[in-house]
């Protein structure tokens, strides 16, 4: 005769892709290799935040690009051809995210000794990529100003789960009635320890501000410091190119 | 968008505790999802009806319980969920803290007969 039971499980749902980040993380880690996952929409700057930041740093040759698109490898052509030291295209065919085993493979490809840091540019969507862990170090939020200052609101889970944050196309701002303060209070309800680098790839402002700062590896976990006030991370354009 | 992807993981979690306990058939399968989870209900069963014919999960019962983005409000003292396009506390319109994401994706339990 059968019995019915019920089973306990509290288990993450994505706890595969959980275990696969992991044991991505732990590749990068005895590498040496540090991972950024680039998560922003179609159009906000991903790839030229990219190659403006090569740009930036002390070393360019020791950088490596993995390019998730739906499909085409028009972002891995324009990395290599801006200096990086490998790219891996990634066509995800029609999936709106990467996930921790598209990476593997990826990390397969690539020589991992022969680089410092690895951009994992993720497919443009400021929703799905947020939720699978790739074995990144660090989640790095893109948002443009063109896109609007009500995308904190909009989209809460991506500005709260990123280590840090950069403000594209700054030079609109002006232009496009980017509401700086309502960007602010709403991202630092979110996530009060994410730096936030306001730059414009096409000019050039604050990109060095940017690089030095993931060049100076900033700990990827730092917990907020008791009694932070909401306002004190934020590093705003002026003054900084 | 994803509902697919988080299907198959799921299923997979799921085949796999109920071979490790030996259970013939699954009954029931229990998620919290945060409203905040990008899962959709009618996409998740839609990929539950295609992906589990023939598995140990086939015809079993998908029950969802959903949970809200939370925020604490440090002028009232009290935890509170937005109404509105802002952050703010509906109370005292100070911006709080997020306490809940809302993200969270979990299989809390399954109901299995052996």
């Amino acid at each position: 005769m059968s019995t019915t039971r019920t089973i306990a499980l509290g288990k993450r749902v994505l706890d595969g892709n959980d275990q696969l980040a992991a044991a991505n993380r732990r590749r990068l880690d005895a590498a040496g290799v540090r991972a950024v996952n680039v998560i922003a929409s179609p159009g906000a700057g991903k790839t030229s935040l990219i190659i403006r930041t090569m740009a930036a740093l002390r070393r360019p040759d020791r950088v490596g690009v993995i390019e998730g698109d739906i499909a085409g490898r028009i972002d891995a052509d324009r990395v290599l051809a801006a200096g990086a030291a490998a790219a891996i295209q990634i066509n995800t065919g029609g999936s709106c995210h990467l996930e921790a085993g598209m990476v593997a493979q990826a990390l397969d490809g690539l020589d991992l000794g022969a680089l410092d840091l690895l951009f994992i540019e993720n497919v443009g969507n400021l929703v799905c990529p947020t939720h699978w862990a790739l074995g990144e170090q660090l989640k790095l939020c893109v948002l443009s100003t063109a896109e609007g200052h009500d995308k904190p609101v909009k989209y809460p889970e991506i500005f709260a789960a990123s280590d840090v944050i950069v403000l594209n196309k700054i030079d609109l701002i002006d232009l496009v009635d980017f509401d700086r303060a309502q960007f602010y209070e709403a991202v630092r309800a979110l996530n009060r320890r994410a730096p936030i680098f306001e730059i414009s790839c096409r000019t050039g402002l604050g990109v060095a501000a940017w690089a030095d700062w993931l060049q100076a590896g900033p700990p990827a976990q730092a917990a907020p410091r008791p009694g932070e006030r909401a306002m004190d991370t934020v590093s705003h354009t002026q003054g900084r190119s | 968008m994803h509902e697919m992807a988080v299907m198959s993981y799921l299923l997979e979690a799921v085949e796999a505790e109920a071979q490790r306990i030996g259970a013939q058939r699954v009954l029931a399968i229990n998620l919290v999802m945060g409203e905040r989870a990008s899962v959709f209900d009618d996409s998740l069963l839609f990929y539950f009806d295609l992906l589990t014919p023939g598995t140990v999960a086939a015809g079993a019962q998908l029950h969802v319980r959903r949970t809200a983005m939370r925020f604490h409000c440090a002028g009232c003292d009290q935890d509170y969920s937005p109404v509105d396009d802002t952050f703010r506390c509906p109370q005292c319109r100070i911006v709080g803290q997020v306490t809940a994401d809302g993200t969270e994706l979990l299989i809390e339990s399954i109901e299995v007969e052996s």
